[in-house]
C-alpha cells in the first residue's frame, strides 16, 4: 500500500506547471504560419495561371467549331450551353471557396 | 475574452490571424509542457513539436468539429507529432541517461530537473498518461480520446507510472520543492 502523504507529493510533482512565456514561441508559429499562407498563395496562383493558359489554349482552338455549333443552334439550345457553363463555374468556386477566402 | 470555438471559428471562416495568435498564446504552455514530458526533458525537440502542432492545427483547423474541447484536440495532435518523432529516431535513439547518474539523493531538488528524470523511469505512454490526467487535469475518457489507448490500458499506466515513481522518490529518500501546481487535477485524480 503506498504511502498517501508520498502519494500526495507525487501527485503535486506531477501536477507542476512550469513557466513557458509565450512571447518568443508564439512568434516563430505565426511566422511559420505566415511562411505557409504565402506558399499556398504562390501555388494557388501557380495553378491558376497554368489553368488560365489552357483553357485561354482551349478556347482559341475550340472557338471555330463552336461558333459553328453556335450559329445553327437554336435559342434553347444556347440558353442551356449557357446555364452548363454558370453551373460549371459555380462548382468550382464552391470548390475553391477556402482558397479565395485565403486570397482576400 | 472570446471562447475557443468563437476563435477557432474566425481562424476556419476568415482566416484571422490575430484569433489564431491567441489561440497559440492560450495553448502554448499546456501543449509545450506536455511534449516536455513526453520527451522527458529535451526542450528543443519539445519546442519544435510543439510549432509543428500549432502549425498543423492551423492548417485542420476548418476540420475540428467542436463537440470536444480544443485542448483535447491539440494534445491529440500533439500526441501523434510525438509518436511520429518516436519513430523516426527509434534507430538513432542512444540509451536514455540512467534516472539515478549525477544524482545526490540528499540534496532537494528542484521540480523542473526531477520531472524529467522521473519521466524516464517510465514508458512513453505512462508519461502521455500522467501528464494528461495530472497536469493537464483531464479525466480518464478524455484521455482515451487523446491517446487512442483502452480505458482499462490508461488506468493501469497511470497507476503503474507512478508506483514507479514512488518506488524510485522512496529509494532515493526524495524532498522536492514545486513552484507551482494545478490543485484541478488533485482534486480530480485523488
Amino acid at each position: 500500500m503506498p504511502d498517501p502523504i508520498e502519494n500526495h507529493e507525487l501527485d503535486q510533482l506531477l501536477g507542476f506547471h512550469e513557466h513557458l512565456p509565450a512571447d518568443d514561441f508564439t512568434l516563430n508559429v505565426m511566422q511559420r504560419v505566415q511562411r505557409e499562407r504565402r506558399r499556398r498563395r504562390v501555388i494557388l496562383t501557380i495553378c491558376g495561371l497554368l489553368g488560365g493558359a489552357f483553357g485561354l489554349v482551349g478556347a482559341v482552338l475550340l472557338s471555330e467549331p463552336i461558333a459553328r455549333l453556335f450559329m445553327g443552334l437554336p435559342l434553347i439550345g444556347t440558353v442551356q450551353a449557357v446555364l452548363v457553363v454558370v453551373a460549371a463555374a459555380a462548382l468550382y468556386v464552391w470548390m475553391m471557396d477556402e482558397d479565395f477566402t485565403l486570397k482576400a | 475574452m472570446l471562447s475557443d470555438l468563437e476563435l477557432a471559428t474566425r481562424v476556419a471562416g476568415s482566416d484571422d490571424q490575430a484569433a489564431f495568435q491567441a489561440l497559440v498564446e492560450r495553448h502554448q504552455a499546456a501543449i509545450r509542457g506536455f511534449l516536455r514530458r513526453l520527451v522527458a526533458g529535451d526542450h528543443g525537440t519539445a519546442d519544435d513539436l510543439a510549432q509543428e502542432t500549432f502549425l498543423l492545427a492551423y492548417r485542420k483547423l476548418p476540420t475540428w468539429k467542436a463537440s470536444g474541447s480544443l485542448s483535447s484536440w491539440l494534445h491529440t495532435i500533439a500526441y501523434r507529432q510525438f509518436l511520429q518523432f518516436r519513430r523516426k529516431h527509434q534507430r538513432q535513439q542512444v540509451m536514455a541517461e540512467p534516472p539515478d547518474a549525477g544524482f545526490d539523493p540528499g540534496q532537494s531538488m528542484d521540480a523542473e530537473i526531477l520531472l524529467p528524470r522521473l519521466m524516464r523511469l517510465v514508458s512513453a505512454e505512462q508519461r502521455a498518461c500522467l501528464t494528461l490526467a495530472y497536469a493537464g487535469g483531464m479525466s480518464h475518457p478524455e484521455i482515451v480520446a487523446v491517446t487512442g489507448l483502452p480505458l482499462g490500458t490508461v488506468k493501469s499506466h497511470i497507476s503503474r507510472g507512478k508506483q514507479k515513481m514512488q518506488q524510485w522518490l522512496k529509494n532515493n529518500d526524495h524532498s522536492f520543492q514545486t513552484a507551482g501546481t494545478s490543485p484541478a487535477s488533485e482534486a480530480r485524480h485523488a
